[in-house]
């Protein structure tokens, strides 16, 4: 029982995690419906930024993650006026082969810049706690935390907030937002240094949680893409039930069989929902 | 065709020119054993590109492309490692069983749509990989396969020993030809236009009488089908194969090949998996640089020439033309 317990936790956890990548994700897609391939560098930048931060300068945890999120926000940002703009309206295989180039470039440069070993962000918070026989540290529970406040955050920005308003409406329909008077590029460039910012942030836990090299992004792409296609592109709720089924699964079948098998069953779960909903468990139908 | 039907086409002169040039390529380089590599693997990745780019022409990507090619090239493997029977068997065979499961894919993953079926091929391409990974009895693991001994020929008074690279590079040339030549006529053919017409419209094609399914299921099976043999040829050049030869990058590098190519012509991803092969093996001398420099090189030709390498000769007829009216 208290087996099940454990993988539980650790699986609830690992989900909510992967939600906080994969919901910056869905953002940047709801928002432009271009593919930015290059989200797990934007993990992967968060973290080292924190480690630097923390680790190396030896200023206050916190303060890091503010700041690893701040600069991550203005780099996507940055990134949208000048990479992703022009390809506003194209095909979107144009936007998956610049997000795949800067994936060459971010993580190439990052192998230079940060060397290629493996290194750890000292935790905040240290300890843990026994919940019927299973055993739950301070910091699953803190990382745990911050996930959820974040996600709802986002929701209540994006449901009370004026420009949480117009980022909605541009997902809906950016002509006729256009024509209300919404500045698009705005809202493109804010909603783009958003899910980065976001995606940041869950690397900063990440990288406390468990250790940090430059190639860690793309495992982050790879799960941030199965989450956000699972539950659906552009839908926030489903990067939320997909990160928590991936991670469950993770969790799961990595501690009773094997973490092969957990990829290809996860891998195959996708393919099974994408065959019986096409568009994902809460996806709307995307051409 | 005669003389002046050639004349009269500058796309076929072109063509034959390109052919041309790639028969004298070995002599024009001196036989250097480099450069006749970087060849070999020029034609592979014009196979795999232009594969690719007959599912384009349905208006899908799949990205399980590289995964197909690993069928093939597990299969033929294999058959030599465990049967015995040489490449000219396996090549066949693996055709075949990569057409096979292809047609068996094909049916549930062509109901998925647009972005979403990008990502039910990628989890097709992964399963497969992982699958060969997991089974380490008989795939080895990640270790791979070992020992694939390339073929002979023997025409009885002449005999061809496939170990060496300057026969492998006119046999792999005489594949790629084979595969640009049929994608090509296929394109051209009724059929191509159908594929062309979902490609544009897949309600308004349905309309008119398209059986969309099934044509859809054809093209990529035939798709798979080239590009198992491709994938043969590949492990009997290579001698080993391990599930990381065909994993996601080598699908997303014969998409970007597309990409800067060119999508609209076959012309495009032939161009495209030419130059961008040459230029990523002029980069490896750079050693960590080469990543971030092909990065820099995707990035730029996808912003500043936007539709391609294909498109080149248009730009420059249009540059001529605007300068004869100053």
């Amino acid at each position: 029982m208290s087996d099940f317990l454990q993988m539980g936790l650790t699986g609830l956890s690992l989900g909510l995690m992967y939600a906080l990548i994969a919901i910056g994700l869905t953002l940047i897609f709801g928002v432009m419906r271009i593919i930015q391939y290059a989200h797990g560098e934007m993990f992967m930048l968060g973290a080292f930024a924190l480690y630097y931060w923390h680790a190396e300068l030896g200023l206050p945890y916190w303060a890091g993650v503010a700041f690893s999120a701040g600069l991550i926000f203005c780099l996507g940002a940055v990134l949208q006026v000048v990479l992703f703009k022009p390809l506003q309206g194209k095909n979107i295989l144009y936007s998956l082969a610049v997000s795949l180039g800067l994936v060459l470039i971010i993580s190439g440069s990052g192998q230079l810049l940060f060397g290629t070993t493996t290194k750890g962000i000292p935790s905040a918070v240290s300890g843990g706690m026994l919940i019927g026989g299973a055993y739950l540290s301070y910091e699953r529970i803190v990382i745990s935390a911050v996930s959820i406040g974040l996600i709802i955050a986002l929701w209540a920005f994006l449901r009370h907030s004026v420009t949480g308003f117009a980022i909605r409406a541009v997902a809906e329909d950016p002509q006729t937002a256009a024509l209300q008077g919404i500045r698009t590029d705005r809202v493109h460039w804010i909603a783009f240094g958003i899910g980065s910012a976001m995606a940041a942030i869950a690397g900063c836990m990440m990288g406390t949680l468990l250790s940090i090299v430059p190639t860690m992004g793309f495992l982050a792409t790879i799960k941030a893409f199965m989450i956000v296609i699972m539950g659906g592109l552009g839908s926030v709720i489903g990067a939320l039930i997909g990160g928590l089924i991936l991670g469950m699964i993770d969790s799961v079948v990595t501690t009773t069989i094997s973490g092969d098998i957990a990829i290809i069953l996860s891998f195959v779960v996708i393919f099974l929902i994408l065959v019986f909903r096409p568009s994902g468990l809460f996806g709307q139908n995307w051409d | 065709m005669d003389k002046t039907d050639i004349i009269a086409s500058p796309n076929r002169l072109v063509w034959a020119g390109l052919l041309l040039l790639a028969l004298a390529a070995p002599f024009l380089v001196g036989f250097d054993l480099y450069l006749i590599h970087v060849g070999i693997t020029i034609s592979f990745n014009v196979a795999l590109a232009t594969s690719l780019w007959m599912i384009w022409s349905l208006g899908v990507i799949s990205f399980a492309h590289a995964g197909f090619m690993g069928i093939g090239a597990y299969a033929s493997a294999l058959v030599l490692t465990k049967l015995g029977l040489s490449m000219w068997y396996g090549l066949w065979i693996g055709a075949v069983i990569s057409a096979l499961f292809a047609m068996l894919i094909a049916v549930p993953l062509m109901r998925t749509r647009a972005v979403y079926f990008f990502m039910a091929s990628w989890a097709v391409g992964e399963v497969i990989k992982r699958n060969f990974a997991y089974f380490k009895d008989f795939f080895g693991g990640w270790d791979g396969v070992f020992d694939i001994k390339p073929p002979v020929l023997d025409l009885g008074f002449l005999q061809i020993d496939f170990a060496d690279r300057l026969a492998y590079y006119y046999l792999a040339l005489f594949f790629v030809a084979l595969t640009v030549w049929i994608i090509y006529r296929m394109n051209a053919s009724r059929t191509g236009m159908i594929w062309w017409a979902i490609h544009e419209n897949e309600l308004l094609a349905q309309h008119t009488g398209i059986n969309v399914f099934r044509q859809k299921v054809v093209c990529f099976t035939i798709a798979c089908t080239l590009v198992g043999v491709t994938g043969a040829l590949y492990a009997h050049y290579q001698t080993y194969i391990s599930p990381k030869s065909f994993d996601i990058w080598k699908s997303e590098f014969a998409l970007v090949h597309l990409i800067v190519g060119g999508l609209t012509t076959v012309g495009g991803p032939v161009a495209g998996a030419i130059s961008l092969t040459m230029v990523d093996e002029a980069l490896r001398a750079t050693g960590y640089f080469r990543t971030i420099f092909f990065g820099v090189v995707l990035i730029a030709s996808v912003l500043l020439l936007p539709g391609g390498l294909e498109t080149i000769p248009a730009r420059i007829r249009r540059l001529f033309n605007r300068k004869s009216k100053e």
